[in-house]
C-alpha cells in the first residue's frame, strides 16, 4: 500500500497546463492557407475526398473552394493532393461550432474559430454529461480520454453521469443508425430541461461515411435539435472539452 | 493471401466441413454468402497458412444448419438469415442478429437478386416479395409488418421457475460504452442465463463497401470499428493486395506491423485499466489512463492520428514516418519500464486477485467448440494466434511468444494481456531497430482484377480478424465480408457469466473487451 502511494507520488503532475493545446504530431482537420486554388483545372482534392466534403464554387484560378468540416474525416488526403498548398493541416483543436453552416469553411472568406461565449448561463460552473454511443467507439474512447489525468475535464466542472435524469447535456457519438433512433429519443425525453445536445464527431454531425445508407445513419440533427457540433473523426480530447465548455458558457434556448 | 475456391454440394456440406474441422486443428473462418444464391464456408488451415473457401450453390432459401454439429456456426447463420434471407433448418436458436424491428421485414440488404427463391406471395412461407420502394418503415408499427404478419420480432430465451427474475440492461449503458441489450435471468444474485442482443450499431458497412470505389473503401473499413483501425486497414490491404497478387515493400511491412503492435499495446492498456476500474482499484486505472496516453502519442507520432487512422493502405503505407521512429522507440522503452511496477501492484493485490480468480470461467473445451479467439481464447488454453500462421506484416517470419494460460477466468485473460503487452512493446523496439531501407508505398493499378477473391487475416488486439473480397466479371467489388474477432467471442461472454454473480458481470465483460460496432458493422 505504502509502496503504491510512493509510486503514485513519484509520477508527479501529468495534467496538461495549457488549455486547448495545438497538435504537435497529429494532422488535425484541414484548413485553407493564403495560397490561391488552381480552380477546375486541378480538381485533385475533389477526387480524393472520401466523403465529398469539398466543393468548388468557382472554376477559375483563385476562386472559391468550400470545405464542410462536418463531413470531413480528417484523412488529410486533400492536403497531400493539393499542388498549390491551398489546403493545409490545421493544428488547431478548438474546432466546435454552434451552427452547422459555420462548419463549412471557405477559401475566400476566412472564418476565425468560434470564440468562447462571454455570457453567463446556468451551466457556467458545472455541467453533467450523458454519453450515448451509436457508432464505432473512436469518439467514446476520446471522451473517456478527456477524463484521464492528462486532460482531466473534471477540473473545468465537466462530469460524466450514468443516467439522462441527472444530465444537463447529451453527448451523442456515431451516426445514429435506425436501431438506435427510438433509444436516443427516449434518452433525450428523459432529460430535465433546460437541456443541451452536442454532436460529437463527424458521424454524429453529418452521418459521415455512413450517410444515405439503408440504416438511415444520417447524424443526430435528423432526430434531435443540436446545440453544438464537434467535427473530427474522432475529435481530439481538447476539441471535446472545448466544445463542452462553449456550451457551458452560454447559448442554446431549449 | 490467396484463397482456394472449391465447390461442395449442399447434401455433403455438413459432413465434409465437420470432418475437416475435426482433423488436424483446422478452423472455421467464416460462413456467409456472396449474393444470396450460394453459401460460402471458409476453412482455415493454420499449420500450412492456407485457406479453402467451400462454395455451396443453393436451389432454395432453406439449407441444413451446421449449428447442431458445429456450435460456432450458430452466430453466422443468424446473420445469413438477416442479410440474405437464407433460412437454416434445425438451427437450435434462430433469431435476428443485426436487423431490428425498426427495419422493414422485406429488407434483405446483401441479397443481389431480390426475387430469387421467392415462391408465391403472401402464403406464409417466410419473407415475401420485396419492393425497392417499400423498404422504409417510416417508424409506424404497421409499416413493418408484412402481409403475412411476419415482422422482425425478437424473443429472448425465457428462464422459468420460482424466484427467477430478469434484469434488462441497455441498449444505452451507464458508462461510456457502445450500445447492446443484455438480459440477465437471475435467481437471487446468480446469473442463470445471459441473452445478448446486438445490432444496435448496424450501419450497413458491408453493403456500402460494395457501392464505393475500392480506393475509398479503406476509409470506411477503418471507421467500421475504430478501436481496431490499424488491424482493419491491414486486413483490408492484404485482401486487396492478394487480388492483384503483389507483395508490398519490406519497409512497408515493418511500418504496418509497428502500427498493429502500437494499437495492441494501447488497447491492452485500455482494457487492463478498465478491469482495474471495475474492481475499484483506481490507483491502477488512473495510472493506466496516463500510460495509455504514452501509447497514443507513439501512435500519433507514427501516423498523425491517435487511433492510427489513414495510415495503412493497399500497397503499403500512406507516408513514411521514418524521422519519428527514434522518438517512438524511446517512448516504447519508457512505457515498458513504467508498466512493470504497475502490473506488479495490480497482480499482487489480494483483493484484486480475489475478484478475478475463478470468475467468468470458460473451459478449454467450450472455448474450442465456440472457436473463441484472441486473448480470451488463449486464456482458455487455445494456442491459436494468427501471428504464428498467417502472413500479415512481418509475421509469421518474426516469431512472437504465444501467451497461454489454462484457467479460463478473468485473471487468466488479464495475465494473457499483460504478457502480450510486454511482448508488443519489446517487439516495437526490435522492429524499429531492424527497419529495412527502401520504398514504403507501391502503386496499384486502377481497376481490380475480374472474378477474383482475396483474403486478409490479421491478429487484431481482440483476435483473428478476417476480411474477404470478391470481384465480379466487371472487376467491381461484389461482396466484402468482414469477420470481427468479437463475432466468435460474444458467445464466450454469454457462457462465461453463467453461475456468476450479477456484480461480476462488468468484470467478465471487460475481461473479454468485445467490440459492438465490429460485430454489428
Amino acid at each position: 500500500m505504502l509502496r503504491l502511494l510512493g509510486y503514485l507520488l513519484n509520477q508527479g503532475v501529468v495534467t496538461s497546463k495549457e488549455y486547448c493545446e495545438p497538435l504537435s504530431d497529429g494532422v488535425g482537420l484541414p484548413d485553407f492557407s493564403d495560397q490561391p486554388c488552381a480552380g477546375s483545372e486541378c480538381n485533385e482534392c475533389l477526387s480524393v475526398c472520401p466523403t465529398d466534403a469539398i466543393s468548388l464554387i468557382s472554376a477559375e484560378t483563385g476562386g472559391e473552394v468550400r470545405l464542410d468540416l462536418g463531413a470531413c474525416i480528417g484523412c488529410s488526403m486533400c492536403v497531400r493532393a493539393c499542388p498549390e498548398e491551398t489546403l493545409v493541416n490545421s493544428k488547431n483543436t478548438a474546432v466546435a461550432r454552434f451552427n452547422r453552416e459555420d462548419l463549412v469553411i471557405s477559401s475566400i472568406e476566412r472564418k476565425v474559430a468560434e470564440p468562447m461565449p462571454k455570457t453567463k448561463s446556468l451551466f457556467s460552473r458545472s455541467i453533467a454529461c450523458r454519453v450515448v454511443s451509436t457508432g464505432c467507439s473512436a469518439c467514446d474512447l476520446e471522451i473517456a480520454a478527456c477524463g484521464n489525468s492528462i486532460f482531466d475535464m473534471e477540473r473545468y466542472g465537466i462530469h460524466i453521469v450514468a443516467s439522462p435524469r441527472f444530465a444537463d447535456v447529451l453527448l451523442v457519438t456515431g451516426p445514429v443508425p435506425k436501431a438506435m433512433h427510438d433509444a436516443l429519443k427516449s434518452c433525450y425525453e428523459a432529460m430535465a430541461e433546460p437541456r443541451r445536445v452536442i454532436a460529437v464527431g463527424t458521424c454524429a454531425t453529418s452521418g459521415g461515411l455512413h450517410k444515405g445508407g439503408y440504416a438511415e445513419a444520417n447524424g443526430v440533427d435528423s432526430l434531435l435539435p443540436v446545440d453544438l457540433y464537434i467535427p473530427g473523426c474522432p475529435p481530439h480530447p481538447w476539441s471535446i472539452i472545448d466544445g463542452i465548455k462553449k456550451v457551458m458558457a452560454g447559448r442554446g434556448t431549449r | 493471401m490467396k484463397v482456394e475456391r472449391r465447390e461442395i454440394a449442399l447434401g455433403e456440406r455438413t459432413e465434409t466441413i465437420r470432418q475437416l474441422l475435426h482433423r488436424d486443428s483446422r478452423r472455421l473462418g467464416l460462413i456467409s454468402s456472396i449474393n444470396g444464391s450460394q453459401l460460402i464456408s471458409l476453412v482455415l488451415n493454420p499449420v500450412e497458412g492456407a485457406a479453402v473457401c467451400w462454395e455451396t450453390p443453393l436451389q432454395s432459401k432453406e439449407y441444413h444448419s451446421l449449428a447442431p454439429v458445429i456450435s460456432q456456426a450458430h452466430w453466422f447463420e443468424r446473420t445469413l438469415w438477416d442479410m440474405f434471407g437464407l433460412e437454416p433448418e434445425n438451427h437450435p436458436r434462430l433469431k435476428h442478429n443485426l436487423l431490428h424491428e425498426a427495419y422493414s421485414p422485406h429488407l434483405l440488404p446483401l441479397k443481389l437478386d431480390q426475387n430469387l427463391f421467392v415462391v408465391g406471395n403472401g402464403n406464409g412461407s417466410g419473407i415475401s416479395t420485396y419492393t425497392s420502394t417499400g423498404t422504409n418503415g417510416n417508424g409506424n408499427g404497421s409499416g413493418n409488418v408484412s402481409e403475412n404478419g411476419h415482422c422482425r420480432d425478437y424473443k429472448p430465451m425465457v428462464v422459468k421457475g420460482d424466484g427467477i427474475y430478469e434484469i434488462p440492461v441497455g441498449p444505452i449503458h451507464a458508462g461510456i460504452i457502445e450500445p447492446a441489450h443484455f438480459r440477465f435471468s437471475c435467481l437471487g444474485e446468480v446469473i442463470f442465463n445471459l441473452e445478448i442482443r446486438l445490432g444496435y450499431v448496424h450501419r450497413g458497412v458491408e453493403k456500402r463497401l460494395c457501392e464505393m470505389p475500392w480506393r475509398k473503401q479503406r476509409f470506411l473499413v477503418e471507421a467500421a470499428a475504430s478501436d481496431s483501425a490499424a488491424a482493419y486497414a491491414l486486413a483490408h490491404s492484404i485482401a486487396i493486395e492478394s487480388l492483384f497478387d503483389i507483395t508490398v515493400p519490406p519497409k512497408a511491412e515493418y511500418l504496418r506491423t509497428l502500427a498493429l503492435e502500437i494499437e495492441r499495446a494501447a488497447m491492452h492498456i485500455n482494457d487492463l485499466g478498465g478491469l482495474a476500474g471495475d474492481i475499484g482499484y483506481l490507483a491502477i486505472s488512473s495510472t493506466m489512463g496516463r500510460l495509455r496516453g504514452i501509447a497514443l502519442s507513439m501512435a500519433e507520432k507514427l501516423t498523425g492520428s491517435r487511433l492510427q487512422r489513414n495510415f495503412i493502405c493497399p500497397g503499403g503505407v500512406v507516408f513514411d514516418p521514418s524521422g519519428k521512429l527514434s522518438e517512438i522507440k524511446k517512448l516504447a522503452h519508457q512505457l515498458r519500464k513504467d508498466l512493470q511496477p504497475v502490473m506488479t501492484f495490480f497482480m499482487s493485490n489480494e483483493v484484486a486477485r480475489d475478484r478475478m480468480e475463478n470468475i467468468g470461467v470458460i473451459s478449454p473445451r467450450l472455448a474450442a467448440d465456440f472457436g473463441i479467439v484472441g486473448p480470451a481464447g488463449r486464456a482458455s488454453d487455445q494456442r491459436y494466434d494468427a501471428r504464428q500462421y498467417f502472413a500479415h506484416g512481418v509475421y509469421p517470419r518474426i516469431r512472437v511468444p504465444v501467451a497461454v494460460e489454462t484457467g479460463g477466468d478473468v485473471l487468466s485473460r488479464a495475465k494473457v494481456r499483460i504478457a502480450e503487452l510486454d511482448s508488443s512493446l519489446f517487439l516495437i523496439e526490435q522492429l524499429i531497430d531492424g527497419l529495412p531501407d527502401g520504398d514504403s508505398l507501391l502503386k496499384l493499378p486502377d481497376s481490380l482484377p475480374k472474378n477474383e477473391s482475396g483474403l486478409g487475416i490479421v491478429e487484431a488486439h481482440r483476435g483473428e480478424l478476417i476480411h474477404m473480397v470478391f470481384t465480379d466479371e466487371e472487376g467491381k467489388c461484389s461482396r466484402y465480408a468482414i469477420k470481427d474477432p468479437s463475432v466468435n467471442n460474444w458467445t464466450g461472454l454469454a457462457i462465461a457469466v453463467r453461475n456468476n454473480l450479477v456484480s461480476d458481470f462488468p468484470l467478465c465483460n471487460k475481461s473479454f473487451g468485445l467490440s459492438y460496432s465490429g460485430h454489428d458493422l
